[in-house]
């Protein structure tokens, strides 16, 4: 075993239920997150977020804007 | 008024001034306990007043009686601006109001009589936890309701931030706080050993990340383009900012227990998390710095705008020295020193005080349909702020380091160089320094409330018809 195997040697049937809940919580957190950064940066979405900017300045607009 | 009329801004009025009455009382406190570790004769031996009981009343009364009605009064007043809606019920808003006030005077009452739990920044006994998860969650409700009745499609983003400090604040403070009662103000932790460390240290650490940050970079990203009338710079940032921010904070807990009995890899796993935690932070700063861009000249006439953009700047150097110090090896120097109090206080005085400051001026206007009585004074309070806060700082990095090198020094013979009584007496000078730092900001909040005070008599005797941003 290399240093670097050992390094990140796992005993996986070590791991207790609250192990793996935590695990597999933080894994999908972790790729939900991924995934927001992609939906954020994708050129295509550029336009309707950038919008949202100006929600601070032009609040007399939401008196006549109806929602959704 | 208009504004007064479509709102509730009642509540936020009584909010915003009691913020500024415990900036002057917290910072108030802090001053004496500093003067009490550079002179112990000022402990009087009167134990209600000695450093061990006013040293929690300082801490919660700045983060919570200050930071949370700063918070609760921006977050009451942007999301009804932000929504387009009146809040969605005042009644529970002066619920929030009169119990969170309860709170603070029932710290007042308990801390100096010595009943405390004994955590850091949760000290208070546990029939008054129970109050403040009653209150937090009401808070909460308000402002989740407030924002389920909104005109707009959208949610702001300050909205989130705000919403993820009161999600996460809840959670850690009901898990942190949980104890078994043998008395009606002593109860101990339901937690033991190295678990309570940990829980200890995930609750400190995310006050700082959730409370501390999250909730005043809401305020950061609704005040900042409302005082420079320019939107922000990117709003994909501020995307990237927030989710990041919420992923990542609550890894950090564990790099404040490196070189303990908590297992190695938890504390690397800490540090290493702090360090990435350094890209959203600067990208948050920078979102908010940028908002300028092609405006700099602003900053010379605006004195609300430049606590707005001074905070950033604070924001950005304590978010990059946090991580340094999580690291091992820097940690190994500068943990237990007073190094970490001058972190915590460019975060606290430099980020958390000066943002707030120019929220809550640029509100003061705003409720009262007024300028403020005097700009001058803003500027005045802006340099005492600011040189108060380098001072502090300087004095806390020199004498933290000359402390960690002073206790790690041995000679020849592998015997330590000083002993710590010596290093106690090095450190001397520069607790001074930062009673001097402290009082300078000290002053910088009492001209605050002197200014509040009169631009609110000034309103009420002359009101205005417009209200426009304090300018020189």
């Amino acid at each position: 075993m290399t240093s670097l195997q050992e390094y990140f040697y796992t005993d996986w049937a070590a791991l207790t239920s609250n192990d793996w809940v935590g695990l597999i919580m933080t894994v999908v957190v972790f790729f939900l997150m991924i995934a927001i950064y992609v939906y954020a940066l994708h050129p295509s979405n550029r336009e309707k977020l950038e919008a949202q900017r100006f929600i601070p300045l032009d609040e007399d607009r939401l008196d006549t804007e109806g929602r959704k | 008024m208009e504004t007064t009329e479509k709102y509730h801004f009642d509540v936020v009025r009584w909010f915003s001034v009691a913020a500024v009455i415990y900036l002057v009382f917290g910072t108030l406190v802090g001053v004496l306990i500093a003067s009490q570790l550079a002179w112990p004769v000022l402990n009087f031996d009167i134990p209600y007043l000695t450093f061990g009981r006013l040293r929690p009343l300082h801490t919660n009364a700045v983060i919570f009686a200050f930071g949370g009605c700063a918070l609760m009064a921006t977050a009451f007043y942007s999301v009804q601006r932000t929504c387009g809606v009146k809040l969605w019920s005042n009644k529970l808003a002066w619920f929030t109001f009169w119990g969170w006030n309860l709170i603070i005077v029932s710290a007042v009452v308990t801390l100096p009589l010595g009943l405390t739990s004994g955590k850091e920044y949760a000290e208070l006994e546990w029939p008054i936890d129970i109050a403040i998860a009653v209150v937090w969650i009401s808070y909460t409700v308000n402002f989740v309701m407030t924002i389920a009745n909104r005109k707009s499609s959208h949610i702001y983003v300050s909205n989130w931030f705000f919403l993820g400090m009161m999600i996460m604040i809840t959670y850690l403070h009901v898990v942190n706080s949980l104890a078994i009662p043998v008395g009606m103000f002593k109860s101990y932790s339901i937690f033991s050993g190295v678990q309570d460390a940990m829980i200890q240290w995930w609750w400190g650490h995310n006050a700082v990340g959730f409370y501390l940050t999250a909730g005043f970079l809401g305020i950061m990203y609704y005040f900042v383009p409302k005082q420079a009338n320019r939107p922000m710079f990117s709003y994909r940032l501020s995307v990237i900012h927030f989710w990041a921010l919420t992923f990542g904070y609550v890894w950090l807990g564990a790099h404040h227990l490196q070189y303990t009995a908590l297992p190695d890899w938890t504390g690397s796993l800490g540090a290493a998390i702090s360090i990435a935690m350094i890209i959203p932070s600067w990208g948050g700063a920078i979102n908010g710095l940028m908002t300028l861009s092609g405006a700099w000249d602003k900053l010379r006439t605006d004195y609300v705008l430049r606590f707005l953009i001074a905070s950033l700047a604070f924001y950005a150097m304590s978010t990059f020295e946090g991580p340094i110090m999580s690291i091992k090896t820097v940690n190994a120097l500068s943990h237990y020193t007073d190094w970490t109090i001058g972190h915590v206080h460019s975060a606290a005085l430099g980020w958390v005080g000066m943002v707030a400051a120019g929220a809550l001026y640029h509100m003061v206007m705003k409720l009262w349909n007024t300028e403020m009585y005097s700009t001058k004074l803003i500027n005045v309070h802006f340099w005492l702020a600011t040189v108060g806060t380098v001072i502090y700082i300087i004095a806390l990095w020199i004498s933290g380091i000359m402390q960690g090198l002073m206790w790690r020094d041995y000679d020849a013979f592998g015997t330590l160089t000083y002993t710590f009584a010596e290093s106690v007496a090095a450190m001397h000078p520069y607790y001074v320094m930062r009673v001097v730092g402290g009082f300078l900001y000290m002053l910088g909040g009492v001209v605050m409330l002197y200014n509040v005070v009169m631009t609110i008599r000034q309103a009420s005797t002359y009101p205005s018809t417009s209200a426009e941003p304090a300018r020189a």
